[in-house]
């Protein structure tokens, strides 16, 4: 051990919801730091800021549908949130997202109704907000479209997104575009990093513009660009002279890459620090309060103290949250009281794949200011929280941005009082 | 309606019915096998892997153990393609009666199965992961055999000699003319079309369900037992040795290594229904608590998959309906000509994966008999489809091509290294739009992620090879999904309740495969 390392918080976890209470706390003037076992949400989702999609109807109006939920559903998050801190958080994001390390990158919509995109498999999704690089993918504005795929990309298909969105009655026709690669195996981050090469654009688009038709949009897995996305995509735009899109495709997810850079560039910006590879083994407590936090990271364990600690560090998908072979649940972090877990005797999956899954909902404990059960001190936010089945709901982001900005709030109105007590 | 003319119907597509399809093509008969559902789809695919030394039978049941010790050396040069030769210890753990193993090795002695007492330490320098309190051992010839090659294998060489090889065909009726046994009326599953198959002779090789074949039959009493057991897959090889406990045969006994895991069997409840494939919470408990015992920290390891598989047991007068482990695994062979007086009709059931082969050879012998001719049996010594140069499968075969074809060959399945060639020849052969079937063909959606990444890309390639319907593709996908979740649930915990939470995030949020145009037109309740 190194000795402890203070700061005014700490935020455990590098998703969405901990890059966002990292970044605002450091924006609010705190000293933070940021500690993440590797990166999270970002890499696996579509990179679009989903709000609420299903409730468990396709959802039109998010924000609406979301007053909806919360009278249904006191035990949701956005029970807690509340739609105008979604909003608010929203904005600050897209500010963020314009003023960041890619130049004339933007993410476009609003929060009042969601748009459908394209899915790698020819569904429908709803989204509120998406990259301006999806936003052509629009499926009510779509009328004649190509996609595009490659074999080089196993991650997508064209033929099959673009039968399905027939289906949507999306005229949707499909072509294969020749990409020579070095090895057979390649995902779609390193064909993004060709797509920033302007020179190798230029002979890409060349090659697809000979396969195109008049008036066809063109969808594209998304991979226009990791270093400069809008460069990318607005260059194809004008060489093939026609709408473009990306369409999201399995991870890692490209648009999620360049959403975690922005979002490190926010906190790092402000002073803030980020940890990676910081996996938190332990946590110091005196009484309620947790005064420390321990990590084991390659060389050396370091030691965190903080008069304020965010939970960010995701669910049962991030293994923050794990349910042992012995069948106990608990929070591997901060070892805090967990809800939504089902009893001894009650089922904790069910045999039918569509069902609600009864595991699906567990968190950790809150209070109405996310403030986990049994540590005053500590905030929780994304993943972390119970009662919400995000990747089901389309609510994802929304939970994520609203409660990572409410714990950097709350911390920056109290925790001045906190630091000085201390 | 279409009708098939045929010297041998083969009911059943299992290891048995498809090793009597290539011991009769062997011998010169004309074959059709049929299967409600796809081959080694019902017990044989069921079952932990293991093919025999006999050790587990040479203190309890004396002639399985000289049959599996002489099938096992058969099979090794037959299907050598479809066998990892890992070899075998019996081990007298802390919870073991020390006495049995005396009796163990003289069982052994008398029965012919090679067996070498080694010192535990030696034991534990090749398996560092056994329990260090282990008192003896034993090495045996145990093996792995990859029962869904050999099916086909065998299947494909009958194919070769002209049988007729009918995958997703149910019986809907037996036919018979008095005393005879004319053949059978089947139904294709895809098609819903019926077809009639006249045969000399009806081979009932449909194990557990035999009792229900026999029964369309009009034939009375064949009583099949069936006891169900549960096998779970973890997630690699805890060992590279097949480990046994060297005790009476019991349940959480084995630990086999199988490709790029290792299967812990079995359980033993009797059912009533063969088609009884639930998986109680406290025998996943007891299997994994047993494993617990060989190995140490095996609770802590991943477990991928768990499924049950229906022994079909005859009854035996010393056995009570409730103890079906004590039935003999020994097969049967019923003659209905002389049991019942109903020519063109055999039934062979019982038995064990090991001995399917000279199952298939009691039953052909007795059909030739039938048909007047006595043709001999070649079985012995025909290397099946694959194994013509008698090199037994390695594992580290698809790593190895793989390395030598870093740019050409794209891997569809990461975690069970199938390359793209490999899935679209199977596609093509098979002609199947079931990713299942495929999965039990290449091992694809097998390894941790079970399926997560690859099933997306399958079915984008199913898709494309056959001109098959988006909504099709779309059904076969979502079918995958839901078949693979039946083996999952009851086993998630730890990383690998991660992992399914992550094909969630894949399948239900970033491809939203829920909401695909009229696929699935129930809304998911939340």
């Amino acid at each position: 051990m190194r000795g402890e390392l203070h700061y005014d918080a700490v935020v455990i976890g590098g998703g969405t919801a901990g890059m966002v209470a990292g970044a605002r706390l450091a924006e609010g003037g705190a000293r933070v730091c940021v500690l993440a076992k590797g990166v999270g949400s970002t890499h696996l989702a579509p990179g679009t800021i989903d709000v609420l999609g299903y409730a468990p109807e396709r959802v039109t109006a998010p924000l609406v549908a979301l007053g909806d939920l919360v009278a249904a559903r006191p035990d949701h998050p956005y029970a807690l949130l509340g739609a105008d801190a979604v909003v608010e958080s929203a904005r600050w994001l897209q500010a963020r997202v314009e003023s960041g390390p890619l130049p004339g990158y933007r993410y476009v919509g609003d929060l009042e109704r969601n748009h459908l995109f394209p899915t790698a498999v020819g569904a429908l999704r709803p989204s509120a907000l998406v990259p301006e690089t999806m936003a052509h993918g629009d499926g009510e504005s779509l009328e004649r479209m190509c996609v595009v795929g490659t074999r080089a990309l196993r991650d997508f298909h064209p033929a099959l997104c673009a039968a399905n969105l027939g289906r949507e009655g999306i005229a949707a026709r499909w072509v294969e575009a020749e990409i020579e690669v070095d090895k057979a195996d390649q995902n779609a981050l390193g064909l993004a990093r060709r797509f920033d090469d302007p020179a190798w654009r230029a002979a890409f688009a060349g090659r697809l513009a000979l396969k195109l038709q008049a008036d066809e949009s063109v969808g594209l897995p998304a991979m226009l660009g990791i270093r400069d996305p809008h460069g990318a995509w607005a260059d194809l735009e004008h060489r093939l002279g026609r709408p473009v899109f990306e369409i999201p495709t399995l991870p890692p997810s490209v648009p999620g890459m360049r959403l975690y850079e922005i979002l490190r560039a926010a906190l790092r910006g402000a002073g803030g620090r980020l940890v990676l590879g910081a996996e938190v083994v332990s946590a110091q407590r005196a009484g309620s309060r947790v005064t420390s936090v321990a990590t084991r990271a390659a060389g050396h364990d370091a030691a965190y103290a903080a008069p304020w600690f965010v939970h960010a560090a995701g669910g049962l998908g991030s293994g923050a949250i794990e349910l042992d072979s012995d069948w106990v649940t608990h929070d591997r972090v901060l070892g805090l009281p967990l809800r939504g877990v089902p009893g001894p005797d009650e089922p904790r999956f069910l045999p039918d794949y569509r069902a609600e899954q009864p595991m699906s909902r567990v968190g950790v404990a809150v209070d109405a200011q996310l403030r986990a059960e049994g540590a005053e001190n500590v905030l929780v936010a994304g993943a972390a929280l119970p009662g919400a089945i995000s990747w089901r709901e389309g609510s994802g982001e929304g939970i994520a941005l609203a409660s990572g900005s409410r714990a950097a709030q709350l911390v920056l109105s109290a925790g001045g009082a906190h630091a000085e007590a201390a | 309606m279409a009708t098939l003319s045929t010297d041998v119907l083969v009911i059943g597509g299992g290891a048995t019915g498809a090793g009597v399809a290539w011991d009769a093509s062997l011998r010169g008969y004309d074959v059709v096998l049929v299967d409600r559902a796809d081959l080694a789809e019902g017990t044989s695919g069921r079952f932990h892997g293991l093919l025999h030394s006999g050790g587990r039978y040479a203190v309890k049941d004396p002639d399985a153990a000289r049959e599996c010790i002489h099938e096992n050396r058969i099979l090794r040069k037959i299907a050598a393609d479809c066998v990892e030769d890992i070899g075998g210890f019996f081990v007298t753990t802390p919870y073991d009666d020390p006495a049995y193993a005396d009796k163990f090795a003289n069982g052994c002695r008398d029965t012919g199965v090679d067996c070498e007492e080694i010192e535990p330490a030696v034991a534990l320098r090749e398996e560092p992961r056994l329990n260090p309190g282990i008192s003896r051992v034993f090495r045996v010839p145990d093996a792995n055999i990859d029962v869904w090659k050999t099916v086909w294998a065998l299947a494909r060489g009958a194919q070769q000699r002209g049988a007729r090889i009918l995958p997703y065909h149910a019986v809907v009726a037996i036919h018979r003319s008095g005393d005879v046994i004319t053949g059978a009326r089947v139904r294709g599953h895809a098609t819903g079309e019926e077809l009639d198959i006249e045969a000399r002779v009806t081979v009932n090789a449909s194990g557990a369900w035999a009792g229900q074949i026999a029964d369309m039959a009009g034939i009375e009493g064949v009583r099949v037992l069936p006891g169900r057991g549960i096998m779970i897959a973890m997630n690699h090889r805890m060992v590279n040795t097949c480990i046994n406990r060297c005790q009476m045969p019991t349940d959480g006994d084995i630990i086999v290594p199988m490709r790029t895991v290792c299967i812990i069997g079995t359980t033993d409840e009797h059912t009533e229904d063969p088609d009884d494939h639930h998986v109680p919470p406290n025998e996943v408990d007891r299997m994994l608590d047993d494993g617990e015992k060989l190995v140490p920290g095996f609770r802590q390891a991943r477990a991928l998959r768990v499924w049950t598989g229906v022994r079909p047991l005859f009854e035996d007068a010393k056995a009570s309906d409730t103890q079906t482990r004590d039935v003999t695994r020994a097969h049967a062979l019923l003659d209905h000509a002389e049991r019942d007086g109903v020519q063109g009709f055999v039934t062979i059931t019982g038995g064990k994966l090991t001995t399917f082969r000279l199952m298939a050879e009691d039953t052909m012998t007795a059909v030739s008999r039938h048909m007047g001719d006595e043709r001999p049996c070649t079985t012995k010594t025909e290397p099946l489809p694959g194994s013509e140069d008698g090199a037994t499968y390695m594992l580290g075969e698809r790593l190895e091509r793989k390395e030598k074809n870093l740019v050409d060959e794209q891997i569809i399945c990461e975690c069970e290294l199938v390359p793209r060639w490999k899935l679209e020849e199977s596609i093509r052969r098979r002609a199947t739009t079931n990713l299942d079937d495929i999965r039990r063909l290449l091992r694809l959606g097998m390894g941790p992620c079970q399926g997560g990444f690859c099933i997306y890309r399958a079915t984008g390639i199913l898709h494309g090879l056959d001109g098959l319907s988006a909504e099709q593709a779309d059904k076969s996908l979502l079918e995958f999904l839901e078949e693979r979740w039946k083996g999952t649930w009851p086993i998630l915990y730890g990383d690998q309740l991660r992992q399914a939470r992550l094909d969630e995030w894949i399948f239900q949020g970033v491809l939203d495969v829920e909401h695909l145009p009229l696929s699935l037109p129930e809304a998911v309740a939340t």
